[in-house]
């Protein structure tokens, strides 16, 4: 005789994941080939940033928290300035996402960010601040650095690494495929991408320690 | 210069020659061992990189989740050694604010088999190895070390050191074992897939936790929850597909992690899986409602409820009620409509006030227990004979042997029986009590959903199944226009009436069936013979009536009769059968090798002075199963009781076992897995732990090779 077993509660792992994931309420990450979900924000500079205002403009998105091992790998090696170079050549406008929640590593205030980009010698379009990782959570960014290549026609249509080979190890950019790059050379050229969806690696994006 | 050269080489050689075997670094001590003092060449041994972390840090599993990195081993080896990938600890799931991570807290050991080269030679093998490992608590630190181990090479390989063994052993215990059952998954119109474990006749009372650590990256999304079901033909794990491009693959690879309850605590059980895809299987995610689009909305569950309801009504285990209703309405044919109006609001209140009271029931088991069987009523043969013996009664009664109202024809089919709104009511009761076994097959997705959502929909959808059910009898009742289509009252209404007494005697059948599923053969007896002395009562009670002696013993022996067929409902509470009778085909225990446990057979064993080894064990047993097979069925092991001439005897629990019950509670157990070895001519036995290694095992038996020395 058959018998239907209901689920329990319990066999949800992690107690205390099932109690905060609900409030964490993470969207799967977005889909591609879908719309890329809409944000305002307001950067180091105090301008405020709306996704919508850019269409007709391709768009990088880079989660960063610069206390990360796996950021400083690309930032030391001057990769990620470098494409972000590249990319404002190419009229791309480059969005670094500081989504470190307040109090977390990797947090910074708009100072600090425009300090860390100076001493960095970094080039993005903007920093923007996302103190409550609303950003990152709508994109379902689960690593620094996440990289998201949204379309003219706001579409999403790369997230992932920023380069296939996952380690801490700066030697290794130089033998990796540069996503983002071979990523945005696709989407310019009006190509689909090839690799579009990639594993991110990196740290834990430092989301808020409580739920809000 | 001549100097300072060999200075150099002195230097360049001592680096290596010194290399340390022992890496500190801020979060981890990592140390390279071996479980061999000394190698030969050829023979395979096993080196580990132990990580010792740590508090509340951890380091990556080969997947590490949807963040981290896992540890890499680069290995620098002599010509012809060959190092084999990580053998990898079962991992565990870390949460750091929402991203799933997948690792290992305060001890890790990654193993490795190396194989050395059959014609190694040289005083010593020298394995080098650069280790890179990423150490996270909040924030993340990758780190490194540089290990070197060398190890004499000798004609026959020595084992290392007892305490260095220990290790090893305790890191294979923690590798998980290939999984017993098949598995495999489904891919779902969403694209979700869902995992299927054919981990048949587990009981799902036994298992807590369950959960797939799915091998890579990208088929797999780690973030989202696991909503694992255990059911009896397996295990059900719904999961959200990852953000890989590639189509699902060919197989989906994975570890998965159970935690069984067992009499002495919790044991975590780690089976790696290998899922073939099974195109035919479309998962809805009706059972086990997941976080997924496919989830059935309130409405749309309220709505096959409702459905359900009606379409029970054809089936076999509501049709006698269904027929007694006919017979009923037939009689109230030509009554007053309002007769009719208040019979079939009352007989739907019946209905709807006993889905009520399961519900409430389901809600209070649910926040109790956590988890609810439907039909788990009937999973009790006690139950199973009673409603039986109730389906034998009615059709008695239906069939004209005796008259309506009888005072020993069981309580519900009295009621039932009983003339009026009060009958037509308990008529509804009795249609819901007989119409649950029914509900499984048809009514899955929606009571999947009803028994995993919060409280107040549980009512409404069981209140809707049951309004379902009412539904085509309070239509008639109430519809004047179909009540026209009714026959006038005549002599055929006795000829319907007799009929339907057949639909009946079937559904008894059909309990008696589902009795000896529960109970083995040995049911039949019980229930037939109760049968033959209930209507041996009923025959008593009609020959006669008044207050003669003759009639007073009549009635005390059918009293007799009737309660000799309730004891045989309390003999099968005593004795659910014997596991070969209620098993049968599908009994999961396996003998080879061994013989059935039985007192006798311990007794005059350990009389003999034999050493006997006793494992009780069942077939819903998790951790019996992998005790079976890392330790007990191992070649070695076999072949160790072999030459001990050891007496192997196999307790099946599987399904309760009187005997085997109270060698447990001799012992002081409340259940399985239980070992116990008896030394040549020992008293009382050794009871071995819940967990067996096979080392476990072969140092007991060689414990008694030289105890006869």
């Amino acid at each position: 005789m058959s018998t239907i077993v209901v689920p329990r509660r319990s066999l949800m792992l992690g107690g205390a994941a099932a109690a905060l994931m609900p409030a964490m309420s993470f969207a799967a990450s977005p889909d591609l080939g879908k719309a890329a979900p809409l944000f305002t924000a307001v950067d180091s500079n105090g301008k405020t940033w709306s996704l919508a205002d850019l269409k007709g403009k391709v768009v990088v998105l880079e989660t960063t928290n610069h206390d990360c091992p796996y950021v400083r790998k690309h930032y030391s090696a001057k990769n990620m300035q470098t494409q972000q170079r590249e990319a404002a050549a190419k009229g791309v406008v480059w969005l670094t996402l500081a989504s470190s929640a307040t109090g977390q590593e990797g947090y910074v205030t708009a100072q600090q960010a425009n300090e860390l980009t100076r001493s960095r010698d970094a080039a993005p379009a903007a920093v923007l601040l996302d103190p409550q990782s609303k950003i990152a959570r709508a994109y379902g960014a689960t690593v620094t650095p996440h990289m998201y290549i949204i379309d003219k026609t706001g579409t999403l249509v790369y997230k992932g690494g920023i380069d296939s080979i996952p380690s801490a190890d700066i030697a290794d950019i130089a033998k990796a495929k540069q996503y983002v790059r071979v990523g945005l050379d696709e989407v310019l050229a009006g190509k689909p991408v090839s690799d579009s969806s990639t594993r991110p690696y990196g740290c834990s994006l430092k989301y808020p320690r409580t739920s809000s | 210069m001549k100097r300072l050269l060999a200075l150099l080489l002195v230097l360049l050689a001592a680096g290596p020659a010194f290399g340390q075997t022992v890496v500190q670094t801020d979060n981890v001590r990592a140390e390279l061992l071996a479980d061999v003092a000394a190698v030969k060449p050829g023979e395979p041994f096993w080196v580990g990189l132990r990580q010792t972390i740590r508090p509340k840090w951890h380091t990556y599993w080969k997947n590490p989740g949807e963040s981290g990195l896992p540890t890499e081993i680069k290995w620098t080896l002599p010509e012809g050694v060959k190092a084999d990938p990580i053998v990898w600890p079962t991992p565990h799931l870390y949460d750091i604010g929402g991203v799933i991570n997948y690792g290992f807290q305060n001890e890790a050991m990654l193993l490795v088999r190396i194989t050395p080269a059959a014609d190694l030679s040289g005083g010593s093998l020298k394995l080098a190895a650069e280790a890179n490992w990423l150490v996270c608590e909040d924030v993340c630190i990758p780190e490194d070390g540089k290990f070197e181990l060398s190890l004499p090479i000798a004609a026959a390989a020595t084992p290392a050191a007892p305490a260095t063994r220990a290790i090893f052993d305790k890191a294979r215990q923690s590798v998980p074992t290939e999984s017993p059952w098949p598995a495999r998954y489904g891919v779902a119109k969403s694209g979700d897939p869902t995992l299927i474990v054919e981990a048949k006749g587990l009981k799902p009372e036994m298992v807590r936790d369950v959960y797939f650590f799915p091998a890579e990256w990208g088929p797999i999304a780690s973030m989202a929850r696991q909503t694992a079901s255990v059911g009896a033909d397996g295990i059900r794990i719904p999961l959200k597909r990852g953000d890989a491009k590639t189509a699902l693959p060919e197989r989906l690879a994975g570890t998965l992690v159970l935690t069984e309850k067992t009499a002495d605590g919790e044991i975590r059980q780690a089976f790696d899986v290998s899922a073939k895809l099974d195109p035919a299987f479309l998962p809805s995610s009706s059972l086990a409602a997941a976080d997924g689009n496919e989830q059935l909305s309130l409405v749309q569950a309220l709505l096959f409820a409702l459905l359900g309801g009606l379409i029970l009504n054809l089936m076999p285990c509501v049709f006698p009620v269904l027929a007694m209703k006919a017979a009923g309405f037939v009689a109230l044919a030509g009554h007053e409509r309002s007769v009719m109006r208040r019979d079939g609001i009352a007989y739907t209140a019946g209905v709807l006030v006993s889905f009520a009271a399961m519900a409430a029931i389901v809600v209070v088991i649910r926040s109790g227990v956590g988890e609810v069987n439907w039909g788990f009523q009937f999973q009790s043969p006690v139950f199973s004979l009673l409603i039986a013996y109730l389906f034998f009664v009615v059709g008695l009664n239906l069939s004209g042997i005796f008259e309506i109202g009888g005072r020993f024809a069981g309580v519900g089919q009295g009621l039932a029986a009983r003339g009026g709104t009060t009958g037509a009511f308990f008529t509804g009761v009795l249609a819901v009590i007989v119409a649950t076994p029914c509900t499984v097959p048809f009514m899955a997705a929606a009571l999947g959903f009803a028994l995993s959502q919060p409280a107040p929909q549980t009512v409404a959808v069981l209140l809707a199944l049951g309004l379902g059910l009412a539904l085509p009898y309070l239509v008639l009742t109430t519809t004047p226009a179909l009540q026209r289509l009714m026959p006038r009252p005549g002599p055929w209404m006795d000829r319907l009436r007799q009929f339907l007494a057949f639909p009946m005697y079937a559904s008894a059948v059909w309990m008696i069936w589902v009795l000896t599923q529960q109970t083995g053969a040995d049911g039949v007896i019980y229930a037939l013979g109760g049968m033959i002395l209930i209507a041996f009562a009923i025959w008593l009670l009609r020959i006669g009536s008044g207050a003669s002696l003759a009639t007073w013993l009549r009635r005390g022996l059918a009293a007799a009769a009737v309660l000799l067929a309730f004891g045989a409902a309390l003999k099968l509470e005593d004795s659910p059968a014997t596991a070969a009778s209620a098993s049968g085909p599908t009994a999961g225990v396996n003998f080879d090798g061994w013989e059935r446990f039985s007192r006798d057979r311990l007794n005059q064993a350990v009389a003999a002075g034999k050493p006997v080894f006793v494992d009780f064990t069942a077939a819903w047993c998790i951790t019996c199963l992998v005790n079976e097979r890392v330790a007990l069925e191992t070649p070695a092991v076999r072949r160790a009781f072999e030459q001990a001439g050891v007496v192997k005897l196999k307790g099946d629990w599987t399904n309760r076992d009187p005997e085997i019950t109270s060698s447990l509670k001799e012992l002081g157990r409340a259940g399985v897995p239980l070992y116990l070895f008896w030394g040549p001519g020992a008293e009382r036995p050794r009871i071995l732990p819940q967990v067996l290694t096979e080392s476990l095992i072969l140092a007991e038996l060689s414990s008694i090779e030289q105890a006869k020395r």
